[in-house]
């Protein structure tokens, strides 16, 4: 399937739990002042990749845990990203997807939206929220604003509402995120 | 006949024939002769044929002597002409040793050189590097065999710390408990058993620095948690972290090596499952972690972590938690790095094997017991490896000869300082000899050799430049190719029989080092590039690749590099380590830093470490990774940039020019 991709890091330690592979994607209508990577707003910037291709470049892994799926937003190309995150899933790896829209919002469309439910329940972490310029913190892990959140998905999603990942909450489990 | 000549630095003197005469007639008369007559006919026969030669044009001194050489012995004045030639050569090397190191002198009043990024540059620093500058050259022109001294000067060989060729060993992991437990005298009087953590830790420090002015290398303690364990018996916990803390704030700030450095200090601990032993690896953990007065990364000791299966690596063992303290400090710190129990190699040992910061291991012993207390290195000496390669010109037959020519060379070398450091007396170490530091030094009075003691000691023989080495040979690095892999470990194999051999030889303990480059990785390459001009894959970076480490601009994976690295540890015996890195610390992320760790031990690593830029903003304490000149949080331009120099941390300024270039290529793995 097609995607639309500003740029790939094969090995990353600040997108998430472990070593990551991490997708870009391009293009993002939400323009957060401050955003960290504003060459991925315009929809015709990057360049096209299959996700076989993508696939590909991940490879038989090593010592990655998993992909982040970041941009740009996963979300605006859900479909092709959700594909991506399945194949990734069926290796064994896990899946931590960032994204400008909140978890409740992406609940809602997702009753409209096949490819928004298809790629959140592809999920395990999801690191939601805009990026809010008063709300920096530099102490946060893996997000830059407070009002983002590290939610566990799958438990998000089986309890109707947002769970988010704190000290003593297992991830996939191990004893994960936050402060000690 | 002439009117002018030119002198050695260039300008043009006026030319007196006499001066000849002079030279001459002293040479003949210190064999013998009298006649001044002779020595003027023999002038005249080199005024003419300095005539035949120069036909008018401007000749110089040396042009001179060459040819009063070669009248002297076709006239038959044989012995003149040797008296001639030794008197010229004496001459020669004394103003080479004068005007070059008065230059030395000069520069280093401006501001010392960067060969070591632990010498600071005030005036002790500066002390320091003349002494240091005297005596290489000393050394060099005196004391050591022309066949060694050429081949360090041209590059084929790297003798290391030359400055102290005669003057001590390199190196020891201490024996604290022993020094604690018993007292000691650093030469003012007894200093008693401690009796609480805080004064425990003190005499710590007291300790190091005092065995550190006797050495010139790294000092260690090779069992902290268990060798203070007895010391902190019924103490406070808050009581036991503040001296953990004192002992870091102290090893960062005693400025005592050579009188102007920090001592190089390595702490091992993490396998003592005793109460108090894991006290003292947590809170000093802990106490590493807290950082220095404002939180700043602290850039000694280097700590090593011991991980053992059953003890110290998995989730069942009962030091597992400090294990994951371990992790999560090492996510942030630059330490600790990771020694491993379990490899092929040191699974014999049990946890008996301990490393150093700069990733010496001591351990095999032909002359005492196979401990490493009480041991360390007494020198090391590095081949150039890519040099070999260029030579060789893709002919394994003569890489080989060429090979075991200067390994050859280079065992003799270390043999040659063995002899003259066993000329050293227990007064001359007054501190790890005279207080019985040293195995093998108990019972020796101050005015016998040290030799009982050091030949417990290595010999090591060390490389750099594999990678280069194997871009010359075939043309890829065993990065890039897997036969380049094969024939990387075929060749590194061969060296370590080579060094075993030697020990048999000897009867000493010979060694195999995977040399942590400092100095040496930017000079080989000046000279090599001097010598056979700009190679690519070869010479035309600043710096050699370090030992057999896959070269650091190349983008590998950490996986694969630690699966490339690994089968190397296993040769290297006198000392070993492989890095990943990062772009940024993983900080948040234990998780990262627990694979890559588990994937080394996996990979038979004997020790690793997990690199990636630290910038603090002194202003505000921001910890991250600052990439403009300012911090981006308040604006301050105070950042302070530390990185792994090679083994051990400093701050960028510190710096050689070499290590500046290999910084700027090194690729974090995505």
């Amino acid at each position: 399937m097609k995607i639309r991709v500003a740029g790939i890091e094969k090995e990353s330690v600040v997108d998430g739990p472990g070593l990551r592979f991490v997708l870009f994607v391009q293009g993002c209508t939400r323009h957060c002042t401050g955003c960290h990577n504003p060459d991925t707003w315009d929809f015709d910037g990057g360049q096209e990749m299959d996700t076989g291709e993508i696939l590909d470049q991940f490879g038989e892994g090593g010592l990655i845990r998993g992909i982040t799926l970041s941009g740009g937003e996963p979300f605006e190309q859900a479909g092709a990203c959700a594909l991506l995150a399945g194949q990734i899933r069926a290796l064994g790896r896990d899946i931590v997807t960032y994204t400008g829209y909140t978890f409740e919002e992406l609940q809602d469309r997702s009753s409209a939206d096949l490819d928004v439910k298809r790629l959140l329940e592809a999920t395990d972490i999801l690191v939601d929220g805009p990026f809010i310029a008063e709300e920096r913190d530099w102490d946060l892990p893996f997000r830059g604003s407070r009002n983002q959140r590290l939610i566990l998905v799958p438990e998000s999603l089986a309890s109707g509402m947002a769970v988010p990942a704190g000290s003593t909450t297992p991830v996939n489990g191990r004893v994960g995120l936050g402060k000690r | 006949m002439f009117d002018r000549i030119r002198k050695r630095d260039g300008r043009e003197a006026h030319f007196d024939d006499s001066k000849i005469t002079d030279a001459i007639f002293r040479a003949a008369r210190a064999v013998g002769g009298e006649d001044r007559e002779t020595a003027m006919e023999l002038t005249l026969e080199v005024l003419r044929m300095l005539k035949q030669r120069y036909n008018g044009q401007i000749f110089g001194v040396e042009d001179v002597q060459d040819i009063v050489e070669k009248i002297l012995i076709e006239k038959g004045h044989a012995k003149t002409a040797k008296a001639y030639i030794l008197y010229r050569d004496r001459r020669t090397r004394l103003r080479d040793a004068k005007g070059e190191l008065m230059d030395v002198v000069e520069e280093i009043i401006k501001e010392t050189d960067r060969d070591n990024a632990n010498v600071g540059n005030s005036a002790s620093a500066k002390m320091l590097q003349i002494a240091s500058a005297a005596s290489r050259r000393y050394y060099l022109t005196r004391l050591i065999d022309e066949d060694y001294s050429l081949a360090h000067s041209r590059g084929d060989i790297h003798i290391h710390d030359l400055d102290f060729y005669a003057t001590s060993v390199n190196c020891l992991e201490i024996p604290l408990e022993k020094l604690l437990m018993d007292g000691f005298n650093n030469g003012h009087g007894f200093i008693r058993p401690p009796k609480r953590p805080g004064t425990a830790t003190a005499l710590a420090a007291i300790i190091l620095q005092s065995s550190q002015n006797d050495m010139f290398g790294g000092q260690a303690f090779p069992f902290f948690d268990k060798q203070m364990a007895p010391f902190i018996d019924g103490a406070d916990e808050e009581v036991v972290f503040q001296a953990m803390e004192a002992l870091v704030f102290n090893l960062n700030s005693m400025h005592s090596r050579a009188g102007s450095q920090v001592p190089f200090s390595s702490i091992n601990l993490g396998t003592d499952t005793s109460e108090e032993g894991r006290r003292v690896t947590r809170n000093f953990l802990l106490g590493y972690e807290a950082g220095l007065g404002h939180g700043e990364n602290p850039i000694f000791p280097n700590v090593i972590f011991r991980v053992k299966k059953g003890v110290s690596f998995d989730p069942q063992d009962p030091n597992y938690d400090l294990f994951q303290i371990a992790v999560r400090v090492a996510s942030k710190r630059l330490n600790p790095t990771f020694s491993f129990m379990d490899s092929s190699f040191n699974k014999p040992y049990d946890d008996q094997v301990a490393y150093m910061g700069c990733r010496t291991r001591t351990m095999d012993n032909r002359r005492g017991p196979a401990v490493t207390t009480g041991r360390g290195n007494l020198s090391f000496t590095t081949i150039n490896l890519p040099r070999l390669g260029i030579k060789a010109e893709r002919n394994m037959k003569t890489f080989y000869r060429l090979l075991d020519d200067v390994t050859e060379l280079t065992i003799n070398q270390l043999y040659h300082r063995f002899q003259v450091q066993c000329r050293l007396k227990v007064k001359d170490l007054p501190f790890v000899m005279g207080q019985g530091l040293y195995l093998g030094s108990e019972g020796l009075k101050p005015d016998d050799s040290i030799e009982p003691a050091i030949v417990n000691g290595t010999l090591t023989v060390g490389f750099i430049g594999l990678a280069e080495l194997l871009v010359a040979l075939t043309g890829y690095h065993h990065g890039q190719s897997k036969e380049s892999q094969q024939l990387g470990l075929e060749i590194v194999k061969y060296l370590r029989k080579k060094t075993d051999e030697a020990c048999e030889r000897f009867n000493l303990n010979y060694t195999l080092l995977a040399t942590p480059a400092e100095g040496t990785c930017g000079r080989y390459v000046r000279l090599d590039r001097k010598e056979y001009g700009i190679i690519p894959g070869i010479t035309n970076q600043e710096y050699y690749t370090n030992s057999y480490h896959i070269p650091v601009h190349f983008p590998i994976s950490s996986f694969d590099k630690i699966s490339l690295e690994g089968p190397y540890h296993k040769f290297c015996n006198a000392g070993h380590i492989s890095y990943v890195e990062f772009a940024s610390p993983p900080q948040d992320n234990p998780e990262a830093v627990e694979a890559i760790v588990r994937h080394m031990a996996e990979s038979d690593m004997g020790y690793g470490g997990i690199n990636y830029p630290v910038d603090f903003c002194c202003n505000c304490s921001l910890q991250g990774v600052i990439n403009e000149p300012n911090c981006p949080r308040c604006g301050s331009a105070d950042i302070r940039r530390i990185r792994r120099i090679t083994g051990y941390l400093s701050t960028i300024d510190r710096f050689n020019d070499g290590k500046v270039e290999e910084l700027k290529h090194r690729l974090p793995h995505n």
